[in-house]
């Protein structure tokens, strides 16, 4: 009988091991479990500079979302963001790609609108700003003022 | 005979039927193409009349050019996406002035690169319609043979089109607008802004 509860009290100790590493693991790894409290919304932008998954998409300065997928659309750069279900995004809101300073980490930044219409989860973000090209513009400069 | 008579009928109206689908493509590929082209061209023309360069006809060239853009730009929609967040606050006073100001404020910026027009080809590059919205792809050629991607974004308003929205070289300018004038509005005011807005107009 004494056997048997310490062999149930070091189970059940395990087991619980095992939950909290699976719950650090979700947390700190930002997994999302049954969808969590976040919705999409597609942009297709069409120069994305080179954006990953997992970039961050900024309001303001503040991290809200993050990029959840990228992929090639009719030739153009189609972004999944995925944002907090609290947040509303206006159908008239603006996102654009840019970089945290001159050669930093690109991300996704959203201008807000002023529209009573709302992106829906699920629905696309029409005004878009692609990725400024560095390059391009200081070529435009030296070869011939645009 | 009657069957040649036939055959012939046959033919003409296959041959009617193709100068249909000829003509048809002519006139709907493109609605939103042919509208911005439509502007452009009366600019253009505009711009380029040598009897219209004389120093006193300035302002009528000036008016005449205005009078082109206002037909085809929604005033409206652009001022009140700039403002965004900020336009519902607004009574319909404050909303009037705020149009008129930004469109003065666009036309002093603007209208000199307009007039400074000198021969520049305009490549009209392809269209997306996606229900009341839609885009026409621009590519502007220099003098220097480099092109210039001008994107214009439209709303379709009642039957017709109108441009909200123009992108150069991907920067769109509602949104540069509204980076500004969003700014200034959270530091101090929209009182502020129009003050702004008022002596930028009046130095003009």
């Amino acid at each position: 009988m004494k056997k048997f509860s310490i062999e149930m009290t070091v189970g059940l100790f395990m087991v619980a091991g095992i939950i909290c590493l699976g719950y650090l693991s979700i947390r700190l790894g930002k997994l999302e479990v049954m969808g969590g409290n976040s919705y999409e919304i597609t942009a297709v932008f069409s120069n994305s500079g080179g954006i990953k998954t997992g970039s961050s998409v900024v309001i303001a300065g503040v991290d809200v979302g993050t990029v959840k997928e990228v992929t090639l659309s009719d030739y153009q750069a189609r972004l999944v963001l995925s944002l907090p279900m609290d947040l509303k995004v206006q159908e008239d809101a603006i996102a654009s790609v840019k970089t945290k300073g001159l050669i930093g980490e690109k991300y996704v930044e959203i201008t807000p609108g002023g529209s009573e219409d709302i992106i829906k989860p699920g629905g696309r973000l029409r005004e878009t700003q692609p990725a400024i090209d560095l390059e391009q513009l200081i070529s435009g400069f030296v070869f011939g003022k645009i | 005979m009657a069957r040649r008579i036939g055959m012939m009928t046959i033919g003409s109206a296959f041959i009617f039927f193709l100068i249909l689908i000829g003509l048809q493509e002519k006139v709907f590929a493109g609605e939103l193409t042919e509208k911005v082209k439509d502007t452009t061209d009366k600019i253009i023309a505009i711009v380029s009349n040598q009897e219209m360069k004389q120093p006193d006809k300035a302002a009528e060239r000036k008016r005449l050019i205005r009078q082109a853009i206002d037909e085809r730009f929604d005033w409206e929609e652009m001022a009140r996406r700039t403002l965004a967040r900020h336009w519902t606050g607004r009574n319909d006073t404050e909303k009037k002035e705020f149009i008129f100001l930004f469109g003065k404020l666009l036309e002093r910026t603007y209208l000199d690169k307009v007039e400074g027009y000198s021969g520049e080809k305009v490549n009209y590059e392809g269209e997306t319609i996606d229900g009341d919205y839609g885009t026409v792809k621009v590519g502007i050629m220099t003098t220097q043979e480099k092109s210039i991607a001008v994107l214009y974004r439209l709303k379709k308003k009642g039957p017709d089109w109108f441009v909200y929205d123009i992108s150069i070289e991907g920067v769109s300018l509602i949104n540069n607008y509204r980076t500004q004038f969003n700014s200034i509005i959270t530091k101090s005011s929209f009182q502020d802004l129009m003050k702004r807005l008022r002596t930028n107009v009046e130095e003009g």
